[in-house]
């Protein structure tokens, strides 16, 4: 395989790629992290409910409207969306093993894609973002403006989130619900709409991510599906029930499988996904919550 | 207790009767797919005595499947210097190498709890189909390998399809056997124990290290059994045969059936087998509800069927086929067992 | 002597008279009133779009049964889902050819789900007809494989066809490839070598992607490092759309060519800021999405078909590449039908399929001849060069050959 000659150039530009790629991957990582740390679920169905949010934004905006005027409205409809779905399909199944769960959100993935097929139909689809495509020159290397926003709004959502955490009564409920829910009804909280709570969120984010990635990637109804195992890896590696992880993760991410893919020859492109993998799992074994997560220490 | 083993010995070989008779009534083709289905059902037997016995969650199988169906292709079609070893016998060595990467993957899942396990386990799913792309010229790439259509051996008379169900479901039954007096036996009562609480076992002297990765090897020689299987029943095998979706699909067989229900198995394997390949008769059943007109053959419909068949299914069984035998038959279980 | 020769010719016309006397020859698939014929293609999954082909074929053939049908039977026509898996193609055509009886498999879709049945299908002696994939082997290797033939330009020859535009019309040319990692993509890149010739070296980097990749602006990143001033995109869908993208973000201004599977219109009409102007491609089908098209019969005729015969079918379906390309197969396959008698047995349709001489499919371009003999057997290999400008693709010089 062709590796050429090294340049810095270059290799600005693949950071700066990487980069934007993790940044990708950050935005659907949050959802996922957002609703295991309220339920202790993954969601396999955060792509297709993202993927689907901009499929909506998508016909608004191709019915006139700006996509300032759709955003706040599709973030609504996410909003609700997430709300509806845990209220209706999980709801029910909150005490059963948490494989149910699991298998109900991967029967959500199956069905929200087969429904995007048949009333969006299965063709790529351009979606003008809020971003400039248009570049501008750092030393001799050019980044657009786009990717300097995607990477902006990342890093944005988890300083709101963690304001969100911290100081709004809201925040603080939603935690305790998650935490400890047995208590939290004790003191008054409203466990069960918390939950619902959190799904909301993790749609609105996922809504965020979704058209913060469509501009770049193109949308199609399978727009999010390799995604969703990078922003997998991504909340793995920044440790599940962290927020900051997930940025933090799937950054590291995006860099070092566009820099291994590129560098080292015998990874390439083939390998890029296993290598960054085993990397994650030797982490792991050193750091069983992630880089940020928290493992209850139980020692045997 | 005697009461109950005589209650599952007479249930296997009811099952036995059913599998031998089978054939008889339903077409060749049928045969086939019934074939199909066993295979699964032995994967998901290996997944029940990880998942449903140990503890440890699994989205990886499919590459366990993937080794063996690999270790019979190339053992079948390039041979051993040269010598091709007929695909029959490469069954059990394809199961021995998928259990041998079965251990390998169960000594760092050790250290891995819960979801963490599940997700590592999905990286594994990922990442295998990128092996026989990598290393191309041992194990074919994209093109795939393409082995011989099997062949009833021995001179038998019977068609190819009732030979491969004779076989798989063979296999089946006898890897249901080794199943169920695994799970019965002392490694069973450690396994659940350790499922059941980890310090509580360890502190009964239980070798977690042990059992733990023990049950990861017996898991993956089972799927690699089920993949060697599914190999010599397509007589090809490339990167796309064993895809990500069918790791996922075994775990949600393993859920219909019922997480540690070695019979309701046989359902969810029935499941994920009819809800891929039988989408139009599916939508022909739902058509009878009002409102509801679904084309199967429009792109999109079937997954939608699938997820929402999967969803409901989910929602009325949320232990599984497994759970709902026990439900209905607990009494009477339980009543049988006070009496002797 | 003589006695003998008398002798022998007696036996077997005794033996031809007493083996049509006892039964007529039963054709699997072939009734007195009935034509099946059958698919695996995918209606799931990740490549679900593409099974608008079968779709497209069953539409023209009810046309086609409501016309009469082919000396008076009815086609029927099968096709089943494998959500792109050739684990379950497998399964499929062995439905097709035991549950189903098909007197053929026709336009399969995708490179290995047609090589995981190839052999099946020649030891079972089923015609595999018209397969959907431009893959060399399987017009090439008709020695092994005598009921196998292919339908579209072979994919190395496409390459050929690029290496030899950009050797006569580019002074200099220093060559970048992206393309996909498999044997679709290095199919391409194996032509392209080869068409170069002596000038293979004027390929100054090629770089593979793998279709697990989330976007390719790193390979291309990488390409442009090359400094290259050619740059083929051997690439598949939303690949194809990143890789526009990607240059036109670097700031970059090759000559690129894009290989004829990733150069729909609906695709390149939505690659930003004009990215793709002076791009050239090959074709050979009609694209119902180009307005080059919009008042030509064929392409009318098409519309009025599958609005009048296709099942749940909506305005975008109209537009689809898909649709029109499963149509030109069918209007071949009915083709090959009438040239295989009136009583077809699966002998004579693979005779007619190596025997094709077919004038005006009206979903090809104009002038387009499919054509083919036992030893040749690469059906539509004929095609222009077009240039996309101003948001259409327009054809330019006259029909190439693209026969390997």
């Amino acid at each position: 395989m062709f590796l050429g000659a090294f340049t810095w150039t270059e290799f600005a530009q693949q950071l700066a790629a990487g980069i934007r790629e993790g940044a990708i991957y950050a935005g659907l990582a949050l959802a996922i992290v957002i609703i295991y740390r309220s339920t202790r679920v993954i969601n396999f169905a955060q792509g297709e409910m993202a993927t689907f949010t901009t499929f909506i934004a998508w016909s608004l905006m191709n019915h006139g409207l700006s996509f300032w005027t759709a955003f706040p409205i599709v973030l609504a409809i996410a909003f609700a969306g997430g709300v509806a779905i845990e209220r209706v399909v999980i709801r029910p199944v909150e005490n059963a093993p948490v494989l149910t769960i699991v298998i109900i959100t991967l029967g959500l993935a199956l069905l929200l894609n087969g429904l995007m097929s048949v009333i969006w139909g299965g063709a790529n689809r351009q979606f003008n973002g809020p971003f400039s495509t248009r570049t501008i020159d750092l030393g001799s290397v050019p980044i657009s403006v786009q990717d300097i926003g995607i990477v902006a709004v990342s890093v944005g959502l988890v300083v709101l989130l963690a304001l969100f955490f911290r100081f709004t009564k809201l925040g603080l409920a939603l935690r305790a619900a998650a935490v400890n829910p047995e208590s939290s009804r004790l003191v008054g909280i409203r466990v069960g709409w918390m939950l619902a709570l959190g799904w909301g969120i993790a749609a609105v984010l996922g809504a965020v991510a979704g058209m913060m990635i469509a501009p770049v990637v193109f949308l199609d109804p399978n727009m999010m599906q390799t995604i969703l195992l990078y922003a997998f890896a991504a909340a793995v590696l920044g440790g599940l029930d962290s927020p900051i992880g997930a940025v933090v993760g799937g950054i590291l991410l995006g860099v070092t499988i566009t820099l291994l893919g590129r560098y080292v020859g015998f990874i390439g492109s083939t390998l890029k996904l296993p290598a960054a993998l085993l990397l994650i799992l030797v982490l792991l074994l050193v750091r069983p919550g992630g880089l940020f997560g928290r493992v209850a220490v139980r020692r045997v | 207790m005697r009461a109950r083993l005589l209650l599952e010995l007479a249930g296997f070989a009811l099952l036995t009767l059913i599998v031998a008779a089978l054939p008889r009534f339903v077409s060749d083709f049928r045969a086939r797919e019934l074939a199909i289905v066993g295979m699964y059902f032995i994967a998901l037997l290996g997944l029940s005595i990880l998942t449903g016995y140990s503890g440890q969650i699994s989205l990886g199988h499919g590459a366990f499947m993937a080794i063996g169906g690999y270790t019979t292709a190339v053992l079948s079609v390039d041979g051993v210097y040269g010598h091709q070893i007929r695909d029959l016998w490469t069954i059990p060595i394809a199961g021995v190498i998928a259990g041998i990467a079965g251990l390998l993957v169960g000594v760092p899942a050790l250290r891995l709890s819960g979801l963490y396990l599940a997700l590592i386990t999905f990286g594994i799913a990922v990442s295998f189909p990128q092996l026989p792309k990598k290393f191309d010229h041992f194990l074919g790439g994209t093109t795939g390998k393409i082995l011989n259509l099997a062949k009833p051996p021995f001179g038998l008379h019977t068609t190819t399809n009732n030979w491969i169900y004779y076989l798989t479901w063979g296999i089946a039954l006898v890897l249901l056997l080794a199943a169920w007096w695994l799970v019965r036996g002392k490694t069973g009562r450690a396994l659940k124990a350790i499922r059941d609480s980890e310090v509580a076992a360890a502190s009964s002297g239980i070798s977690l290290a042990r059992y733990k990765t023990l049950a990861f090897g017996i898991s993956a020689f089972y799927a690699g059994v089920a993949g060697s299987l599914y190999a010599i029943a397509n007589a090809y095998v490339n990167p796309d045969v064993f895809p990500i979706i069918l790791s996922v699909y075994l775990v949600v067989g393993l859920a219909v059936g019922g997480l540690d229900s070695l019979v309701g198995l046989i359902a969810g394997a029935g499941l994920i087998y009819f809800l891929q390949n039988h989408a139009d008769t599916v939508a022909r059943w739902l058509n009878h509800l009002p409102a509801l007109n679904l084309d199967p053959k429009q792109p999109g419909i079937p997954s939608m069927i699938f997820g929402a068949v999967l969803i409901v299914v989910m929602l009325l069984l949320p232990t599984g086929a497994g759970g709902l035998v026990r439900r209905l038959f607990g009494p009477l279980t339980s009543r049988l067992y006070t009496r002797s | 002597m003589g006695a003998r020769v008398l002798f022998v010719c007696g036996v077997v016309a005794a033996l031809a008279v007493s083996s049509a006397g006892a039964r007529p020859v039963v054709t699997p698939g072939v009734s007195a009133n009935e034509i099946k014929l059958g698919s695996s293609v995918p209606l799931s999954g990740e490549a679900a779009i593409a099974g608008n082909v079968a779709r497209g074929i069953e539409a023209y053939f009810k046309y086609v049964n409501d016309k009469g049908g082919v000396f008076g039977r009815k086609l029927t026509f099968t096709y089943l889902d494998d959500g792109y898996d050739p684990g379950r193609a497998v399964n499929n055509t062995i439905r097709l050819i035991q549950q189903e009886q098909v007197l053929a498999v026709f336009s399969s879709l995708g490179t290995s789900n047609n090589l995981a049945v190839r052999k099946l299908l020649n030891d079972a002696k089923v015609p595999q007809l018209y397969v959907s994939s431009g893959a060399t082997t399987f017009g090439r290797d008709y020695k092994k494989y005598p009921w196998t033939i292919g339908y579209i330009p072979p994919y190395s020859e496409e390459g050929e066809l690029y290496a030899r535009y950009v050797v006569k019309n580019i002074k200099q040319p220093k060559i970048a490839v992206l393309y996909q990692n498999d044997d679709y993509g290095r199919d391409l890149l194996g032509g392209l070598k080869r068409g170069l010739g002596s000038k293979t070296k004027s390929i100054v980097a090629s770089v593979g992607y793998d279709p697990t990749s989330a976007d390719v602006q790193p390979q291309v990143t990488q390409l442009k490092a090359s400094k290259a001033n050619v740059l083929m995109v051997f690439a598949f869908g939303k690949f194809s759309l990143q890789a526009f993208n990607a240059v036109s973000r670097l700031g970059w201004k090759p000559q690129i060519f894009v290989n004829d599977v990733s150069s729909a219109s609906a695709l390149m009409a939505i690659v930003p800021q004009n990215a793709a102007n002076g791009s050239i491609s090959i074709v050979f089908g009609k694209d119902p999405a180009s307005p080059l098209w919009r008042n030509d019969k064929g392409i009318k005729l098409f519309q009025s078909i599958l609005k009048k015969y296709g099942s749940s079918i909506n305005a975008r379906d109209l537009k689809d590449g898909y649709f029109t390309a499963g149509m030109a197969t069918a209007y071949t396959m009915v083709d090959t039908l009438k040239k295989a008698g009136r009583n077809p047995t699966r002998q004579s349709v693979m005779n007619a399929a190596t025997h094709l001489n077919e004038k005006g499919n009206p979903f090809v371009l104009p002038g387009i001849v499919l054509h083919t003999t036992p030893s040749s057997r690469f059906p539509l290999t004929q095609v222009r060069l077009q240039r996309w400008s101003g948001n259409a693709w327009h054809p330019f010089g006259k029909l190439i050959s693209a026969k390997p």
